[in-house]
């Protein structure tokens, strides 16, 4: 039988942020070896950062128990946002960061560097700037930053949110092939199904106990009753050619598209294929683009001309957050647009967030920054809402939160448009647009869309 | 250069070659930092009978920025911005008869900013980080080329909450910011949420680039383009 050597073994380790905390990590125990694989899941705020933040030694307070990594064990992470994480312009120049900090003769970085990116499947220009990559690309781009310094144990913290079906395809391929080589891999992810063909052990973190197993959140039940397109029609679109300034078209349209009052439309396409533009063009703020034949509200898109009749949410909307609390968060487009401050305490009622409402919205989790953010807008009840990828890094019981406001928003006749890099099947999604190939098609009512939870 | 290149090792007449056009290459960034700190720093120094000498650099070195396809419009924002400010102040503080002496303060800023605009189109941050190794500690030269690196992540991240505090009603729109008293949301609404972005960005930077063993070295080797 073979003797199999832990890579690293924590056991009975626990941790808290405050002495008068509980422990968000409570004597948990795992144990990695050579080509292993693991999935640790649960829901948001139950410790996986922290977990992961342990693995890697960043913690900033002691820990209690035991955390052992075997004599010569490097570790490799591959963060949630792999933009956050590029530290040079060029592929070849990413690829080779941990060599020149290794002291590793010039002449030899470029076999060296090749080789990664040939583990991962990349073949690209070494000159080329990742800024030209696909996600999946960055992502896989990022694997090789790490795979150039050989570590035994990689570390990936929710690939699935951030990349698009092909791309979650590409990095299953490249993790069984580092599997096969022995390097252990540590996923941290939301939604574990995905991985099921390559990871050996699920784990649950939840209520600071790490156990073998899937998480399972208690499904969210919210009626909805699909209205007919029979609304007013806010979003117009009509056949377009969507390019920037002196390049290539992105896509085109060849027929109409309209967005009905009380609709909830779902933009859905592969990553780098213009969701983003396209949502930015119709809230006014895209540059570099020539103008297009788009009327939103009857109106030709310009930043600023549509008061509180659009609301929009970037990825990452706890960019947005600036005021000392989460009412004042909530009221700030209130006073601006001279609606009743008493709309702040009731949306924060409506979507569950009363308790938090002096609390500074920088220090909340991710997900209830998503909610505030999401919040500070729905607050004025916009006529249209448009809305970047709202679910990525959410887990379940988050997203169905964000999906009842959506919902609600709906049925007071707001028209909002959504972007996705995947379907949506089992929502309150009325219909799809797809951009798909180069085009934008939109499509007729989708048929399982209602929702029951 | 490829990554699909050959597997094989590389010979050593290929490593020789390797390290002399690296070498080749930093000398070239190198010369390029300093004329850059020259031409910026002579446009503020330099007397206004030699302004059009310098006016023909920078004119050779725009032409040169566009053939390695510069955005121009960097610079002819850039202009307008200092433009509208400068002569705005000129003509408060000393009406208008100064208003020729603020057209040269306008040119002598303009003539500043060129010189580093092609600095950024013609050599990459990492380049430049090389080239500082030889004058600054290690530390120092990559924060630095970190620091240059990051320019254009924050200037989109500026761009896309300024946009969205716009549409949530904040009276940061060019036209409000005529008047002084909405100066202070600007700051609030999106100069604070950016500092907090930056603060996030550069401790995830540098917890990624401590695991890829920076600091392990005070000599670090370079990649060769």
């Amino acid at each position: 039988m073979e003797h199999r050597v832990d890579l690293l073994k924590l056991s009975d380790l626990s941790f808290r942020y405050r002495s008068d905390e509980g422990y968000i990590l409570d004597e948990i125990s795992l144990s990695i070896n050579r080509g292993e694989c693991h999935c640790i899941n649960g829901p948001t705020g139950s410790g996986k950062s922290t977990l992961l933040n342990v693995l890697i030694g960043t913690l900033s307070r002691p820990f209690e128990g035991e955390l052992v990594v075997s004599e010569g064990v490097t570790l490799g992470l591959v963060m949630q946002d792999p933009n956050a994480q590029f530290i040079r312009q060029s592929i070849g120049a990413e690829v080779a960061f941990a060599l020149e900090n290794l002291a590793v003769p010039s002449e030899l970085m470029l076999e060296k560097v090749q080789g990664a990116l040939r583990r991962v499947g990349l073949f690209v220009s070494l000159d080329r700037s990742i800024q030209s990559l696909s996600l999946g690309q960055k992502y896989r781009l990022m694997i090789a930053a790490q795979l150039v310094f050989h570590p035994d144990i990689l570390l990936l913290d929710e690939p699935w949110a951030q990349l698009d079906d092909s791309g979650v395809c590409e990095l299953i391929s490249v993790l069984k092939g580092l599997k096969d080589e022995g390097v252990a891999i540590v996923l941290v992810e939301h939604n574990p199904s995905v991985f099921g063909n390559v990871v050996d052990t699920f784990w649950q973190l939840d209520q600071g106990k790490l156990t073998q197993g899937c998480f399972m959140p208690e499904p969210i039940h919210f009626a909805y009753s699909q209205k007919a397109l029979v609304g007013e029609s806010y979003i117009q679109i009509d056949p377009l050619v969507f390019r920037f300034a002196n390049h290539d078209p992105l896509f085109t349209c060849s027929e109409r598209l309209q967005l009905y009052s009380g609709e909830i439309v779902a933009l859905v396409g592969d990553n780098g294929t213009g969701k983003s533009s396209l949502l930015k063009s119709l809230a006014g703020m895209q540059p570099h683009i020539p103008p297009l034949p788009i009327q939103v509200l009857a109106r030709q898109p310009k930043l600023g001309i549509y008061g509180g009749e659009l609301g929009l949410l970037f990825q990452r909307p706890n960019r947005q957050l600036f005021e000392i609390s989460v009412l004042e968060e909530l009221r700030f487009s209130l006073k601006r647009f001279g609606l009743p401050l008493d709309n702040a305490d009731r949306v924060l009622d409506e979507m569950g967030l009363q308790h938090l409402s002096e609390h500074s919205p920088h220090l909340l989790s991710y997900g209830q920054q998503h909610l505030v953010a999401l919040a500070s807008v729905s607050v004025y009840q916009p006529k249209v809402l448009l809305l970047d990828d709202p679910f990525a890094g959410l887990d379940h019981l988050y997203t169905c939160r964000v999906w009842q406001q959506l919902v609600a928003l709906s049925q007071q006749g707001t028209a909002i448009l959504l972007t996705s890099h995947r379907m949506l099947p089992h929502t309150p999604v009325t219909r799809y647009w797809r951009l798909n190939n180069g085009e934008l098609l939109g499509e007729g009512q989708a048929a399982d869309t209602v929702n029951v939870g | 250069m490829w990554a699909k290149g050959g597997k094989h090792g590389f010979g050593a007449s290929e490593k020789l070659a390797t390290r002399k056009s690296g070498r080749l290459r930093a000398y070239v960034t190198a010369i390029s930092l300093l004329l850059v700190l020259v031409l910026s720093s002579s446009a503020f120094f330099v007397s206004d009978t030699y302004l059009p000498v310098l006016c023909i650099f920078s004119g050779i070195l725009v032409l040169h920025g566009l053939l390695l396809r510069g955005n121009i419009s960097v610079i002819g924002r850039v202009f307008m911005v200092q433009l509208v400010i400068t002569m705005s102040l000129y003509y408060l503080l000393h009406g208008q008869s100064q208003m020729a002496q603020g057209m040269i303060v306008v040119l002598r800023i303009l003539l500043a900013f060129i010189p580093g605009w092609w600095l950024s189109v013609s050599t990459t941050p990492e380049k430049i980080a090389q080239v500082l190794t030889w004058v600054l500690p290690a530390k120092w030269a990559f924060v630095i080329g970190a620091s240059i690196g990051l320019l254009p992540f924050m200037t989109r991240e500026l761009r896309e909450i300024y946009q969205v505090q716009c549409l949530r009603g904040a009276r940061i729109t060019p036209k409000a910011l005529r008047d002084p008293r909405n100066w202070q949301e600007l700051m609030t609404c999106v100069v604070f949420p950016l500092l907090i972005q930056l603060l996030k960005l550069s401790r995830q930077m540098a917890i990624a680039a401590q695991l890829r063993y920076y600091g392990k070295t005070n000599k670090p080797t370079h990649w060769q383009e």
